[in-house]
Formats: C-alpha cells, sequence, structure tokens
C-alpha cells in the first residue's frame, strides 16, 4: 500500500505540472494557479493523513 | 532483506524527487516525508521487539521502571524532533528547523529532571 502512495503523489505532481504548461500556454493564469493549489491541497491531505499515522504508531511505541 | 526494500524506496523517492524539483518543487517535501513514514513503518515492529527486549532486561536487573520509561519516552521525542528537522532542512527552511531542535532539548531536558534528581540522591547517600 505504501509505495504506491509514492507512485499516486508523483502522478499527482507531473498531472499538475502539465496542466500548468497547458493552462498557462493557453493564455488562462488564474486557473493554472487554481489547478495547482487543488493539486496540492490533495497531496497535502494524504500527507497529513500519514503523518498522522506516524505520530500515533510512535506514540503507541514509545508511550509518549 | 528488508534492507534492500528501504534502499529500493529510497532510490524510487529521490528519482521522483529529482524529476519533480524542475517542474513543482512544492511537491518534493511531500514525496520524502511519504518516503520517510514508509522506511520508518518497515522497521517499526524490529523497533518495538527491541524495546520490549530493553524492558524486560531493565526490570530483570532492577532498574526503576520509572527512569526507563522516561528513557523511552526521550527517545521518541529524539526521532520525531529529528524527523521534523531533517525535513525543514531539506526544504531550505534551516531557522524553523534549529527552532525545532532547540524545542526537543527542552522538552527533553524538562523529562529528565526525575533522573537528575534521582542521582544527586544516590551520589549524596555515598558521599560521606
Amino acid at each position: 500500500m505504501e509505495v504506491q502512495l509514492l507512485f499516486k503523489i508523483a502522478a499527482i505532481g507531473i498531472l499538475v505540472a502539465v496542466l500548468h504548461q497547458v493552462l498557462v500556454k493557453a493564455g488562462r493564469e488564474d486557473q493554472a494557479m487554481m489547478t495547482t493549489l487543488t493539486g496540492l491541497v490533495i497531496v497535502l491531505a494524504m500527507v497529513v493523513k500519514e503523518i498522522s499515522n506516524l505520530f500515533n504508531t510512535v506514540k503507541t511505541l514509545f508511550n509518549l | 532483506m528488508e534492507i534492500v526494500q528501504i534502499i529500493g524506496i529510497a532510490f524510487v523517492a529521490t528519482f521522483i524527487v529529482v524529476l519533480l524539483r524542475q517542474y513543482k518543487p512544492e511537491y518534493t517535501i511531500h514525496i520524502s516525508i511519504i518516503a520517510g513514514i514508509i522506511i520508518f513503518g518497515l522497521v517499526v515492529f524490529k523497533l518495538s521487539a527491541i524495546i520490549e527486549l530493553l524492558q524486560t532486561l531493565s526490570n530483570k536487573l532492577g532498574v526503576n521502571a520509572k527512569f526507563f520509561a522516561i528513557l523511552i519516552k526521550i527517545t521518541g521525542i529524539a526521532y520525531l524532533s529529528e524527523f521534523a528537522v531533517n525535513i525543514c532542512k531539506d526544504s531550505g527552511e534551516s531557522a524553523i528547523a534549529a527552532k525545532v531542535e532547540l524545542g526537543s532539548k527542552i522538552l527533553i531536558v524538562s523529562m529528565s529532571i526525575p533522573i537528575l534528581g534521582a542521582l544527586l540522591d544516590t551520589m549524596a547517600s555515598i558521599l560521606p
């Protein structure tokens, strides 16, 4: 499951990069910025979920 | 065998970071965080086995259980703060990394006060 997450984030990053270029070339800078922001928010949501998992395991492991 | 997995994941993550850095540098931090979490997830069971072994050893040797718990807590804090410090340094924010380091040092010292107290008591009892 985990490595798949790595590839998912890489795919989102590349997709947003391509979309950004396409939209910029099409003259819609604001929409390009919007797609970058939404891509970032999606990736951030995934990463925050994984970070909370990490904190829980460390908390139970080291009984912090 | 896990070492091959760890090295594989590290290379894949590094390759993705290098690829993404020229297009969208904002995503590189997320990739390194996720790679760190995955690698930690691989070795977390061995770590808990080690901690249980140390627990049984310390009970056998008669070490005060409270001190051992504090030691384990301190290792946990040290690991987490090192994780955060390196992530901040990778993304170029060494000032934030220094603040995290300062905070973790203060937390560790404040947690080890009872141990220092017990040490002083034993020394006082030994000295005439």
